[in-house]
């Protein structure tokens, strides 16, 4: 998939004789990869060039109102949460009269913004390697010093250095967290008498006897070729390789990583990406001319006993069978019980660099981080609080993974580290299809090679 | 696709001359006299094309000799994207895809097109009502068109093969790698062939009867009179069909995504994709590089194409 939801602003190259481009499988309801792809389109770029006059005015919309109130934009645009947010401004621009918030939702691009001098005041955005740049460009200002910031817990601020640092500030605030596990159907478990494994051979063992049982073991949709790499490999990469030490290894190697060195993924996910192509043989045989909105349906149709998917999916789950009895738990990858979740920070909060009213976008922001909004927000949409001392998960799909949330078990899937410049779905779908894991990996490393060949 | 007029219609302003108003600007230029309203007509078109089309590529030109990522700031590092470039077995794969696509695509288009202009051309019933119908496919946009043909290959062939019993189909061919390219080529044909069956119909419109009264008194059979009137009066039309048809495929992109996105594997990953990728992964500069180096196997290929066919054209 080139474009998720946001990405249907995307306008193809062969200028002008093509539509844009939009899903054809639907976009994941929360979180996670779709959001990589909502980068500045060609036609960004081309009213760049020709739009001059109309950012001169646009950049005016900021400054303070006819009414003495000081205006702001807050940006936030995650499909399903724009209702929720609205409102949120609604309630809030009727409290009080100094601060007036405008709620941008619309799903254009930031680096246009960016560019052009006219950021948002205040952004609520998934927090992945493109958000990330700005970080480390130094776009983002320092909210180091506001109170909100020692309530969030050292871990999960954790991951936001892991793609970006700007000269050891604090500029971007966890708000949501996602979790991501194999969701599974706890019925057909139980009516096989499976176990949920918590160690490799009993995954391998769980796989087996649903296939001995004439139980489709895994549904996977390799045709959308961002369900493999979220899924998969994200989960089999994440369960068995420390992914931040290991990225961190590799920035700093830059250029220069041989094909001995330890830090290659040939020789660090070599056992990890064996393991995934064995996961990935128990699938449905039809896995390559399947996609996400056909494993959505055969998994809500009760169709197979697990599914690579993260919580965005129960949505439409929920739409082909409400009733269904799901779980999640983490892919167990190693001999012994010691596994991880996979988490993005799917909302975090910024001010750009560029904004006039820096002073009331932090009020804004203390007031959406306050204890009571944040954690109606994330429990209401099967996410986990970023916060010390936050309230416990009561949703049954998602609770089994509070504990590893709660230790800090977690990692950002390694598929999240690498630029969309590197197809890894691709070649995934390539080793999945071929069953060839270290042409796959070694593919990987030659790509990042060239890359830090030319970005460093 | 646009259509263009076929063959330039030459203008000769000498014919009825009538003697300009005085204070009319005349431009001498290679010795025939344009009027000033001329160019107050190109204007229009001659600025938004500069401000849209030129413009952004000479900055795009720019940038692909520095390390810009789309913000912020970049400096000038030589040809370092270019060297990379021709180093990056991605890129010369989709190059190599490309191209080959295009040949058989803009083959397959011209012999299609051709042949059903010339079917619809002749004495038929329901000719107008045909002619609507071959016509349909260029009027739907190309992602719907692929995201269709998509639901086909993937579902209702693979039904349809099973029930038949032909095992080759019976799994999606768009999940085969070496046969994903043929189901790109099979839909990039159907949508491409009215636009230039258009242009055909128009050519052999333009062929007048006696030609072939002439022939078939000299006892020309049909293929006959095809071979040695119909094509070699039409090669102008195949000459504008070529170089257009074959500078579009070159730039595929809707249909590649919206039936495999580049997959399986990266088998069919077009040259169109891979510089759009630049816009999303802060690997700006580099595409532009590879952006500037397409341009130029684009009007090499086409100058190439034109210089082929040029000199067979025939007129009466």
């Amino acid at each position: 998939m080139l474009s998720r939801s946001l990405g249907a602003s995307e306008t193809s190259p062969s200028a002008g004789s093509t539509p844009a481009p939009f899903t054809a499988s639907g976009p994941p309801a929360a979180a996670d990869p779709q959001w990589r792809r909502t980068g500045p389109s060609r036609r960004t770029f081309l009213q760049l060039a020709g739009l001059g006059a109309a950012t001169a005015a646009l950049a005016g919309c900021t400054s303070t109102g006819a009414s003495g109130a000081t205006q702001i934009r807050f940006f936030q645009n995650k499909p399903e949460v724009i209702g929720y947010f609205g409102e949120l401004v609604e309630a809030y621009n009727s409290s009080q009269n100094r601060i007036r918030v405008t709620h941008d939702s619309s799903p254009t691009s930031l680096v246009a913004q960016i560019v052009r001098g006219a950021p948002p005041d205040l952004a609520l955005y998934n927090y992945n390697l493109e958000t990330s740049t700005y970080v480390a460009r130094g776009v983002l200002s320092d909210l180091a010093s506001l109170p909100e910031t020692s309530r969030i817990r050292p871990d999960v601020q954790a991951l936001v250095t892991q793609y970006a640092t700007y000269q050891g500030q604090t500029n971007v605030l966890p708000y949501s967290i996602t979790a991501a596990g194999v969701i599974y159907n706890k019925t057909i478990f139980a009516d096989n008498g499976v176990e949920v494994p918590t160690t490799w051979p009993e995954m391998l063992a769980a796989c087996q006897s649903f296939s001995d049982a004439g139980v489709t073991p895994v549904y996977s949709t390799y045709k959308d070729v961002w369900t493999l790499s979220q899924g998969l490999f994200d989960y089999s990469g994440g369960g068995s390789v420390d992914v931040a030490e290991f990225y961190k290894k590799l920035k700093n190697e830059g250029a220069n990583i041989l094909p001995d060195s330890p830090t290659t993924f040939e020789n660090t996910f070599g056992g990890a990406v064996d393991r995934m192509l064995q996961v990935a043989s128990f699938s449905n045989p039809d896995a390559p001319a399947r996609a996400y909105a056909d494993g959505n349906l055969a998994f809500g149709s009760g169709e197979a006993a697990m599914y690579m998917q993260g919580p965005w999916a129960f949505s439409e789950i929920e739409k082909v069978n409400p009733n269904l009895d799901l779980g999640t738990f983490p892919l167990p990858m190693k001999d012994d019980a010691d596994n991880r979740v996979r988490v993005n920070l799917d909302l975090s909060l910024w001010i750009p660099q560029g904004s006039q009213n820096k002073s009331a976008a932090r009020q804004f922001l203390s007031h959406l981080m306050q204890p009571d909004i944040q954690d109606a927000y994330n429990s209401d949409n099967l996410a986990y609080s970023p916060n010390n001392n936050p309230i416990a998960v009561t949703d049954p799909r998602i609770a089994e993974l509070q504990p590893y949330v709660d230790e800090g078990l977690f990692y950002q899937g390694p598929n999240t580290y690498i630029p969309p410049t590197i197809p890894i779905g691709n070649y995934l779908q390539e080793a999945v299809i071929s069953g060839d894991g270290t042409e796959f990996l070694r593919t990987l490393d030659s790509d990042w090679r060239r890359l830090a060949v030319r970005t460093s | 696709m646009t259509t263009f007029a076929p063959t330039p219609v030459e203008v000769h302003t000498e014919a009825p001359h009538v003697e300009p108003p005085v204070k009319t600007k005349l431009v001498k230029w290679h010795g025939e006299r344009a009027d000033a309203t001329s160019y107050i007509f190109l204007l229009p078109a001659v600025i938004l094309f500069t401000l849209f089309i030129t413009l952004p590529a000479l900055i795009g030109m720019i940038y692909s000799v520095t390390d810009y990522v789309g913000f912020g700031d970049s400096k000038f590092i030589g040809l370092a994207n270019f060297q990379a470039l021709f180093s990056d077995p991605r890129i010369l794969s989709a190059y190599a895809f490309t191209i080959g696509f295009s040949l058989i695509s803009v083959v397959l288009v011209n012999i299609i097109a051709l042949a059903l202009a010339i079917g619809l051309n002749s004495k038929i019933a329901w000719k107008s009502g045909l002619r609507g119908i071959f016509f349909i496919p260029m009027v739907i946009s190309g992602i719907v068109i692929a995201y269709v043909f998509n639901f086909l290959f993937s579902n209702s062939l693979p039904t349809l093969a099973t029930s038949l019993n032909i095992p080759f189909l019976q799994s999606s061919i768009l999940a085969n790698e070496n046969l994903a390219w043929i189901a790109i080529v099979i839909v990039t044909v159907w949508q491409s062939v009215p636009s230039m069956m258009i242009v055909y119909l128009a050519g052999l419109l333009a062929i007048p009867g006696e030609v072939y009264e002439a022939g078939s008194l000299d006892g020309a059979t049909k293929w006959r009179s095809f071979t040695s009137i119909t094509l070699p009066l039409m090669v102008g039309y195949v000459v504008i069909n070529t170089v257009l048809g074959f500078k579009n495929f070159l730039n595929a992109y809707d249909i590649i995504v919206g039936l495999t996105n580049g997959g399986p594997g990266t088998s069919t990953f077009s040259v169109a994709m891979t510089i759009f990728t630049g816009f999303t992964s802060g690997d700006y500069a580099y595409q532009m590089a590879n952006a500037v180096v397409f341009f130029i196997v684009t009007v090499v290929v086409s100058l190439l194409q034109l210089r082929l066919i040029k000199g067979r054209e025939m007129s009466l």
